[in-house]
């Protein structure tokens, strides 16, 4: 982290022809700088530091690592951020392209055989370091899913047996009058599918929305372009699944209940 | 007498509806303990050594960067200065490489004095003394790691040049302990040496350089006080009171925060939704028994009572259950959530504290209670001539 | 002041009953004057849609009449708020329906006892009286068997022993015998006339010519009117 404090200064002082650096355009909103401009970068608050002109200002490219952070970055041309710094000739990191056919792997083991003072790494290992933060959180939000599914399920069960047994005296009529308890079992069956179905398909509007909302939301907390919620295919697929499966194998089971007792007793004179 | 018996009568509805409560239960538990845990768990971190302010880079917080203050040892007399200041702990965080055979290992090196420190608890071996510029203390992992106990003899590196493969500097420490630092995320190698050494290690000695200061207030009340103080004496750097702290903990994991709102909600919603639909469907089922017992004298007060004790028991029970999944489940959901990287490992995500309990008991039996009083109305204004008439045909 | 025989228990003035159905009004009753004396066996008879469900409703203060007014042992049910007139309901009256209507998870006991517990007697108290009521019946040796393990006949029983549970100044009863075989139904004849013997005062609404036949007085119902009445 270069910034230590900014200061912003409108006019260019003479003698000392300011270096370009880019700014990303929350820290320009934050300044009030645009192209053109003219700013005080410093090391310390307070320190003299050196002024450059904002040559660019840019959006950068939404990063979920840092999202809650708010960092502010500003791009130097290297060797002018190492002026500033006073470490001449002294940089963080290399990145390396490697001739096509070369394993990265195999690279940076070599470069670790003889490395004194830093370590070579795949970018692959890198990116999977990084991530690290998102595996938890995604390792948290499937079990917080686990949970909530859990809960629908039951919850989808008990309205659906409830569903079904509201119809007690409608069976019981229908077996009264000579209706066959297959057919009565069939079209309760048909009604929980057509229930479970266009619960399904609101459902899966309720979370559109749900998820639309989501995004609005912590796009402007954060400022940020990131995407933070999603239906995917597979998420859409798993849902409609567990369901209907629930919804028609509960309807089901209180369609057997209700079609296997008495009609006597469904009427209520048991 | 009736209430009991009649969520018997229906054993497997009643079973769903308790088990739907449970989850629902331990979920909202769940919210409620992350809603409050993580910043209570931080503040406790904070205030564990009594030290309730912080000062750091400006526009950084500590250890945040690797960005440091020159001249620690002026401004720690200048914070001194406050006469409601009673100690000032300067904190440098450097990595240094650490020998073991024939390789070199980072490790996390803290410069502190031993004489107000507040960030590592002595574990075995002795601690730190004043002016014990040979010593070290290590972390649990860094000791298991370098194979090195007590009294064994410790090179450190500072400074390596890959172009010379050299190290500009290089120390021979002894081990004079194991400390638990506070900071430490899981399984971070770290040690702790005086200030100076670290220091030099890490080039900042000439500069004087720290990452922080850790400062006391002779009193918890008088802390958000001293750091304002604090804060206009000493405009160039950040100061914050752990209340401060705690606020900016609360920005940066305000998705947690509001996950937990949010989920906590739904679990509520999805509770009372579940009891007021099954209460409803079971009081219409049996609005011909409610007229007949209101037709024979039974007052509206004691249907009503019937019916929502129905409902408070199904969610006393499902509630009950449900804190007991609650709490299984946090610890399931905290270990996940412990491996942050980075992560203290002193924090903790769901903090099980009577308050919060009691909190998620309260709100689940006021819900439960809530739940009942929609069918409760629908069985108490049942009118009895025409629900007696529609029995009959 | 409890009244004493002889002392009208139940008086009905003018009772007018409509109902809206289908956005027409459907006149139920259309001016029902009538008495019973404490101690009477009244029966209602008269064709189905002739207002007697609907008059015995308004006796029992169940429903509010359109017009008229009703008297339970000279108190007016007309103006008594709910919690009131429930508590007449409790202590007064006692209802006998035609599907019996006991809670089916309560024990036979437990049925006879609700309306006393409701009325705040002790435990013991409660206890004794309930056994008492179904000795009275017959029922004794059921008393710890659930509603649904009882036939018909041992469930208006129950019923009736319920209906008695508070000592009540009338029982009004809707088609007792009107769920039950000849058999049983002609037990239910003996049940009433002995309770009728032993002092209750007694409305029954029926079809069965047997239970009418029984009453000292019959009350003919037709289109919401009494056709005639009939000393027995």
């Amino acid at each position: 982290m270069v910034l230590a404090a900014l200061a912003l200064a409108r006019h260019s002082q003479a003698g000392q022809e300011p270096v370009p650096v880019a700014l990303e355009r929350r820290l320009a909103e934050r300044l009030g700088a645009w192209a053109g401009d003219t700013i005080r970068v410093a090391l310390e608050a307070g320190g003299a530091g050196q002024l450059v002109v904002v040559a660019a200002v840019y959006e950068p490219t939404p990063d979920p690592a840092s999202v809650t952070r708010r960092d502010l970055t500003l791009r130097f041309h290297l060797p002018d951020l190492a002026a500033l710094l006073g470490t001449p000739d002294r940089v963080n990191r290399f990145g390396i392209v490697l001739h096509p056919g070369v394993s990265p792997d195999d690279a940076a083991g070599d470069l670790n055989r003889v490395a004194f003072g830093f370590r070579a790494a795949p970018s692959a290992a890198i990116a999977g370091e990084s991530s690290q933060t998102f595996r938890v959180v995604s390792r948290f939000h499937s079990a917080i899913a686990i949970i909530a599914v859990g809960a629908s399920a039951i919850f989808l069960l008990c309205i659906m047996l409830l569903k079904v047994e509201e119809r007690r005296r409608d069976a019981a009529v229908m077996r009264f009058i000579g209706v066959r308890p297959r057919t009565i079992f069939v079209a309760l069956l048909l009604e929980a599918l057509l229930v479970a179905g266009l619960g399904s398909v609101i459902g899966v509007l309720l979370a559109a929305a749900a998820a639309a909302m989501t995004n609005w939301y912590y796009q402007g907390l954060f400022d940020t372009a990131l995407t933070f919620a999603s239906i995917t295919p597979g998420i859409l697929r798993f849902s409609i699944l567990v369901s209907l499966v629930l919804g028609v194998g509960a309807g089901a089971l209180a369609a057997r209940r209700l079609v296997r007792t008495n009609p006597h007793v469904l009427w209520g004179r048991g | 007498m009736t209430w009991w018996r009649n969520l018997l009568r229906h054993p497997l509805r009643s079973a769903l509806a308790v088990a739907g409560i449970t989850v629902t239960t331990a979920m909202l538990l769940d919210m409620v303990l992350l809603g409050g845990g993580l910043e209570r768990s931080f503040e406790r971190l904070l205030l564990g050594r009594g030290y309730q302010i912080r000062v750091s880079p400006s526009g950084t917080l500590p250890f945040d960067t690797e960005t440091t203050i020159p001249g620690a040892a002026a401004l720690r007399l200048g914070l001194e200065a406050d006469p409601e200041v009673t100690g000032v702990a300067p904190v440098l965080g450097a990595s240094v490489f650490a020998r073991a055979g024939d390789t070199l290992v980072a490790v996390f090196a803290y410069g502190i004095d031993p004489e107000v420190q507040a960030i590592y608890q002595p574990l075995s071996g002795s601690d730190l003394a004043a002016g014990d510029s040979l010593g070290v203390l290590l972390s649990a992992p860094a000791a298991a790691r370098l194979g090195m106990a007590p009294g064994d003899t410790l090179v450190l590196v500072g400074r390596l040049d890959p172009q010379l493969a050299t190290a500009a500097i290089e120390r021979r420490l002894v081990v004079r302990g194991v400390a638990r630092l506070l900071y430490d995320s899981r399984g971070q190698l770290s040690l702790v040496a005086l200030l100076p050494v670290v220091q030099s290690l890490a080039g900042l000695r000439e500069e004087d350089r720290v990452s922080a200061f850790v400062v006391r207030a002779r009193s918890d009340d008088q802390a958000d006080a001293v750091t304002a103080r604090l804060r206009s004496a000493h405009p160039g750097i950040e100061v914050n009171s752990v209340t401060d702290m705690v606020r900016h903990f609360r920005e940066r994991l305000v998705y947690f925060r509001q996950l937990s709102y949010i989920l906590g909600s739904i679990s509520l919603v999805v509770t009372v939704l579940l009891v007021t639909t099954l209460m409803t469907i079971t009081v219409n089922e049996r609005l011909g028994e409610i007229a007949t017992l209101r037709a024979i004298g039974v007052s509206r007060a004691t249907v009503v009572r019937s019916v929502m004790l129905e409902g408070a028991t199904l969610t006393v029970v499902g509630g009950g259950l449900g804190i007991v999944l609650g709490l299984a489940t946090a610890r399931y959901l905290d270990a996940i959530l412990t491996t942050f990287p980075g992560l203290p490992a002193a924090i903790s995500f769901f903090v099980p504290e009577p308050d919060r309990l009691l909190l998620a008991g309260v709100v689940l039996f006021l819900a439960g209670v809530g739940a009942g009083v929609y069918p409760a109305i629908i069985a108490a204004r049942a009118p009895i001539a025409d629900t007696l008439r529609a029995e009959a045909t | 002041m409890s009244p004493q025989p002889g002392e009208i228990a139940l008086r009905a003035i003018e009772l007018r009953k409509d109902y809206p159905m289908n956005g027409e009004t459907v006149h139920a009753l259309r001016g029902v004057s009538l008495e019973v004396r404490r101690g009477e066996y009244v029966a209602i008879v008269g064709p189905s849609g002739s207002g007697k469900s609907t008059l015995l409703q308004l006796l029992g203060g169940l429903d509010e009449p359109s017009a008229g007014s009703v008297l339970v042992d000279g108190v007016a049910l007309a103006g008594l708020d709910d919690r009131t007139l429930t508590r007449l309901r409790l202590t007064r009256l006692g209802f006998v329906f035609q599907r019996f209507h006991l809670l089916p998870v309560l024990t036979a006991i437990e049925n006879v006892e609700l309306p006393l517990s409701e009325a705040g007697v002790s435990r013991a108290e409660r206890r004794a009286r309930a056994l008492e009521l179904l000795g009275y019946v017959g029922l004794a040796e059921r008393a710890a068997h659930r509603a649904t393990q009882l036939s018909g006949g041992e469930m208006q029983r129950v019923a009736i022993a319920r209906a008695l549970a508070n000592r009540p100044a009338v029982i009004l009863a809707d088609e007792p015998t009107g769920e039950l075989d000849a058999a049983t139904g002609r037990s239910m004849l003996e049940l009433f006339r002995r309770l009728n013997q032993d002092g209750t005062t007694l409305v029954v609404i029926t079809h069965d010519e047997h239970l009418a036949a029984e009453a000292g007085r019959v009350v003919h119902m037709l289109d919401g009117r009494i056709a005639v009445g009939r000393q027995g």
